[in-house]
């Protein structure tokens, strides 16, 4: 699975949390096949919410590629990819890493 | 004394916070991360960056009323402002009624803020400036009406009955923020609460610009235009009058009376947090009339 945080390739420990791009921490964690990077245990549950709903949305087996744009404060506005689709929405997340806002955009 | 903006643990020196929080982010530790990528970076720093950059960060050489203010700005009018004060550039009705059907959940709990300051303060001078917040803020003033009635007229001006506008409940985004200031007005001394709560006046001060703030909270050219409902004009501009008065007061207040900094400081950032979230709620609120207002956050992000 390929991620972009902000117009960066992130993942790893050394590129970025997977879903923040930060490089504090050090906690992996396996989505979608990939051993993924994340900061903490709460950016992992975020990540994994997110793709569960975007895969439940859109009847996806998998998703492919993501990239994020934003952070914790302003949400993040993302496009998903899988086997040549593609979907663009809004996302932000409630107190314990459940997805609180989910919206489609245009 | 130095401080752990996240647990409070105290040290005479920031190299021993440094290393302390850098072990709490080695083991992934969630709320000392958290408030390292929302505070200082998110790139990992060598303990002595973090020392540099914490003692630099909490550094109190202007004063503590000059440290929430340069916090503020940073955080809400900076290089990238919220995107809720960039909607209100030019608010459409989504926007407004984002903001009145939120806001007044914010109110209702504010005066019961306010009101455990006044419980827990010795002083009078507070006691009456918190009644006189109150009254402008909730009960209305001089036979002016209050801020809150002002807020449910403009709603009513934008088309939504004064009924519908009292029945809609919070966003889960406002009720997480109220529960924060609610849990700060419980658990922490007067002068903390007081900074907390008065410091989010701050959002509608014009001397904002002052301190590096890239624009206002609304343009007030919206003040003199047709283009808005009279009463829409009448809430934003009670509040432009209101808030810088309020805000600057009661900062000036805690820098008299706090007898800890440090922990004033790290409330007044939780608080902060708090205030981000609920901002996001109102336009979240205005997304459900106008789906389009996404692109503000995309203007923010992009």
């Amino acid at each position: 699975m390929r991620v972009l945080v902000n117009g960066e390739e992130v993942g790893t420990k050394e590129r970025g949390c997977a879903l923040c791009g930060a490089t504090w921490g050090d906690y992996h964690e396996e989505v979608e096949g990939n051993e993924l990077f994340f900061c903490c245990d709460m950016c992992a549950k975020e990540f994994r919410n997110m793709v569960q709903e975007v895969k439940r949305r859109k009847g996806w087996e998998r998703v492919e590629e993501l990239e994020i744009r934003g952070n914790y404060y302003t949400g993040r506005t993302c496009v998903a990819r899988s086997r040549g689709r593609e979907t663009k929405f809004y996302v932000r997340f409630g107190d314990d890493g459940e997805v609180e806002t989910f919206r489609d955009v245009e | 004394m130095a401080i752990c903006p996240v647990c409070e643990y105290r040290s005479p020196y920031w190299d021993q916070i440094s290393s302390h929080i850098r072990s709490k982010s080695n083991s992934s530790d969630v709320q000392h991360v958290m408030w390292l990528n929302r505070n200082l970076t998110i790139k990992e720093l060598t303990e002595e960056e973090l020392t540099g950059s914490l003692e630099e960060f909490f550094s109190l050489k202007d004063g503590l009323a000059q440290w929430i203010r340069r916090r503020f700005v940073e955080k809400f009018y900076g290089e990238r402002p919220h995107p809720f004060i960039l909607a209100m550039q030019s608010p459409t009705r989504g926007v407004l009624l984002g903001y009145v059907l939120e806001h007044q959940h914010f109110l209702r709990n504010w005066v019961r803020v306010l009101a455990a300051i006044i419980y827990k303060t010795d002083r009078d001078d507070v006691v009456r400036s918190e009644m006189e917040n109150m009254e402008v803020e909730f009960f209305g003033f001089m036979g002016r009406p209050a801020h809150y009635e002002l807020l449910i007229r403009m709603g009513e001006s934008l088309g939504m009955r004064r009924e519908e506008i009292l029945s809609t409940p919070p966003l889960p985004a406002t009720a997480s923020s109220i529960r924060t200031w609610r849990k700060i007005a419980e658990t922490r001394e007067w002068a903390e609460v007081m900074a907390a709560m008065h410091s989010l006046e701050l959002v509608a001060d014009r001397t904002l610009r002052k301190y590096g703030a890239k624009m206002h909270y609304f343009k007030e050219s919206i003040l003199d235009s047709q283009d808005f409902p009279r009463e829409v004009k009448d809430f934003l501009r009670e509040g432009y009058e209101a808030d810088q008065k309020h805000a600057g007061e009661a900062l000036e207040t805690v820098e008299k009376y706090a007898k800890d900094k440090e922990l004033v400081q790290v409330t007044v950032l939780r608080s902060f947090d708090a205030f981000s979230k609920y901002l996001m709620a109102r336009l979240e609120r205005g997304m459900q009339f106008e789906p389009g207002l996404v692109k503000v956050v995309e203007a923010v992000t992009g």
